[in-house]
């Protein structure tokens, strides 16, 4: 039975499992880079190791840092949280040789899963849809021609060791085939270390939809259907939500049937995702497996009534799940939402800094997982994400609204944030209806930075409040020197007023 | 006395009639306000205008006198104008002309590259340094044809926000 989780992590998601932790009576132990000394997670954990500088290469990527942590705090198990280490086979690998429990799957499936083209020949093997393209990679120039022949255009060249959308070029015209590939060749060589290129089908208007499945090590998997992921800014994900508007039951169970099949297929064990791509007929392929919890996970938890952390760590201690497929059920609606310290006016620029002042909403159906209190500083280091609201409602519509009204009640100083943006995008049609793909932000880009109307007495209020706080400092540096004189500041108001009446 | 209030590019003319605690009296643009206004947390103001409730952020940008204004509809730029400013500002004329010449880095983050050097003449569209935040980077390119005067920083160093980078001609 675990009794103490180290959590290899920083940020929402540390503080995320810890909170998991403490409700099932293990103590939480958190790791800090020299950044991270006033963290949340760090103050949340019964205890905390420093393990090393600011930059991740230095700490949260440092295996053997974290390892040692391990060991001077006796922690039976590691939770890698999503980022970091949490789908590297190595750190899996060597947590299994030192006795200590890696909370996620045999490092067998995260490599398996970790590259694109291994994963494709697996789920094809597996009778799992993919993709129409290569199951091997392509060397030169001729091959790729051909496979375009084949296939047809438009095509995506895809690193294999890809992920996060680097590495991948979109081919429209024949020409550009050759320029196209050598610039992916180079880039996943830059960005991974490996120049190993695939090509496959483009799919136009596509649809980001994932499942979520939790695998036991006894061979039990069930799905705990879909999220919808299609809100994407350069291909990572701004808004999701559960269930999906493109979806109907049948669709439904037999995509989660084809994500249960995709998981067997590499003996899979905890909790992962099966990410799908969906054409606007309704046509699914698998694109990728991620092998953790992803920063999605909570409408998924509301909507089926499901702690995956918690599901995480019994699958660990090798219990069988509490339920199966039948029992499961979607009750409502839930959108999440990502707060990034981010401008949105200038092209999304990151702004870390020192928070001021912050208001979190609260409510009836609101769950707000975050990070940063007032006077925490933001460090530049790492990622901008800084709070992951999450409204759920018994319809769409009343998801949508409490979220409306949750970012409304969101106030943070000191640094910018995509609150305003975010507030933008519930009040699209497209959007209120249901009807988006992945183009969604390109598609409605004048709306989303179009500015509000502030009239002049809005403008009016703005200067008002700037022109007093401005005047109580002058004060406080000045006193007034005659502090009796309150008394006639009527007479002076009344006889100012008649003046002004003339 | 009235002062200069600059919002953006609005120059409003701000005149204080009378304040008692809370109750303020100020003339905006020639407009009334007789209003209700308490600062309820630190940075946020509470204002009350004919049954109205307003909230208002406030950021105080690099001096006392300049702030970052958040309503509920838009983020503004707010300039207090008072006789020091106007002094200073007479007296620095080309200002504009001066910043142009200066590449200041608008977030906090570390340098990661400097692709150029000092004394080097660079042509609009080229990349003078990389500043890395949060993962991304962001890389500040030359508007016009320049000269390099002076690199005040260094590949690795981390700089504040509105902290003057380098220098150009």
């Amino acid at each position: 039975m675990i009794k103490k989780v180290l959590v290899a992590n920083r940020g929402e998601i540390a503080v995320r499992v810890m909170r998991s932790c403490r409700e099932m009576g293990i103590r939480s132990v958190a790791v800090f880079s020299d950044a991270d000394r006033n963290s949340m997670h760090v103050r949340y954990a019964d205890e905390a190791y420093n393990i090393g500088p600011a930059p991740s290469r230095e700490s949260y990527l440092n295996i053997e840092a974290i390892i040692q942590a391990a060991k001077i705090s006796g922690a039976d198990a590691v939770h890698p949280g999503y980022g970091f280490l949490s789908e590297n086979a190595a750190f899996a690998t060597r947590c299994q040789d030192e006795g200590i429990i890696f909370v996620g799957p045999d490092p067998y499936a995260i490599t398996t899963m970790g590259d694109k083209i291994i994963a494709r020949q697996t789920m094809i093997a597996a009778g799992v849809p993919v993709v129409p393209g290569t199951t091997e990679k392509i060397n030169d120039e001729q091959k790729a021609l051909e496979i375009v022949n084949e296939i047809g255009l438009p095509v995506m060249i895809k690193a294999s060791a890809g992920g996060g959308g680097k590495g991948m070029r979109l081919v429209k015209h024949i020409d550009e085939l050759g320029s196209s590939f050598r610039r992916a060749k180079s880039e996943a060589m830059n960005a991974f270390g490996n120049d190993a290129v695939y090509i496959e089908k483009y799919i136009e208007s596509p649809h980001h939809i994932e499942f979520q499945i939790l695998a036991d090590s006894l061979g039990n998997v069930v799905h705990l259907f879909e999220r919808e992921c299609s809100i994407q800014r350069r291909h990572q994900k701004v808004i999701e939500e559960t269930p999906s508007p493109l979806m109907n039951p049948e669709l439904r169970r037999e995509m989660g049937e084809t994500a249960v099949q995709a998981a067997r297929a590499v003996n899979y064990k905890g909790a992962g995702t099966i990410e799908f791509i969906v054409s606007d007929d309704l046509k699914y392929y698998f694109l990728e497996m991620n092998t953790r919890l992803q920063v999605e996970h909570p409408v998924t938890e509301r909507v089926v009534g499901v702690d995956l952390v918690k599901e995480q760590i019994n699958i660990a201690n090798g219990n069988p799940l509490p339920f199966r497929q039948e029992d499961l059920r979607q009750s409502g609606h839930s959108v999440q939402c990502r707060i990034y310290a981010e401008d949105p006016d200038n092209n999304f620029m990151p702004n870390p800094g020192l928070i001021s002042h912050i208001t979190e909403p609260h409510g009836l159906g609101l769950r707000c997982d975050g990070y940063v209190y007032e006077g925490y500083e933001i460090p530049i280091h790492y990622d901008p994400m800084i709070t992951k609201l999450i409204s759920w409602g018994e319809t769409r519509t009343e998801a949508i609204a409490r979220m409306k009204r949750a970012l409304y009640e969101y106030k943070i100083t000191g640094v910018k944030t995509n609150i305003k943006f975010l507030e933008k995008i519930m009040d699209t049609n497209d959007f209120k209806d249901g009807k988006y793909n992945t183009h969604f932000i390109e598609k409605n880009e004048a709306a989303l930075h179009a500015s509000r109307l502030c009239g002049t007495e809005c403008e009016d209020m703005a200067i008002m409040a700037a022109f007093v706080d401005f005047l109580t400092k002058m004060e406080r540096i000045q006193p007034p020197r005659y502090t009796d004189e309150l008394g006639s500041n009527w007479k002076d108001f009344g006889r100012k007023r008649n003046v002004l009446r003339l | 006395m009235a002062y200069e209030v600059n919002l953006e590019h609005r120059s409003a003319k701000v005149e204080l009639l009378n304040r008692v605690g809370n109750k303020v009296l100020l003339d905006i643009d020639g407009h009334k306000y007789d209003v209700d206004i308490a600062m309820v947390e630190k940075g946020v103001y509470s204002i009350l205008y004919n049954g109205h409730s307003y909230n208002v952020e406030l950021i105080e940008g690099d001096s006392s006198k300049k702030y970052i204004v958040n309503t509920f509809a838009k983020t503004f730029n707010v300039e207090i104008v008072d006789a020091e400013s106007k002094y200073i500002s007479s007296r620095s004329q080309g200002m504009a002309a001066e910043e142009e010449n200066q590449v200041v880095s608008p977030m906090p983050g570390k340098v990661v590259k400097i692709p150029v050097k000092a004394g080097e003449e660079v042509t609009a569209g080229q990349t003078l340094i990389v500043v890395e935040a949060m993962k991304m980077q962001s890389e500040f390119k030359a508007s016009h044809d320049k000269k390099v005067l002076e690199i005040l920083v260094k590949e690795g160093d981390t700089v504040n926000a509105h902290q003057l980078m380098m220098k150009l001609e």
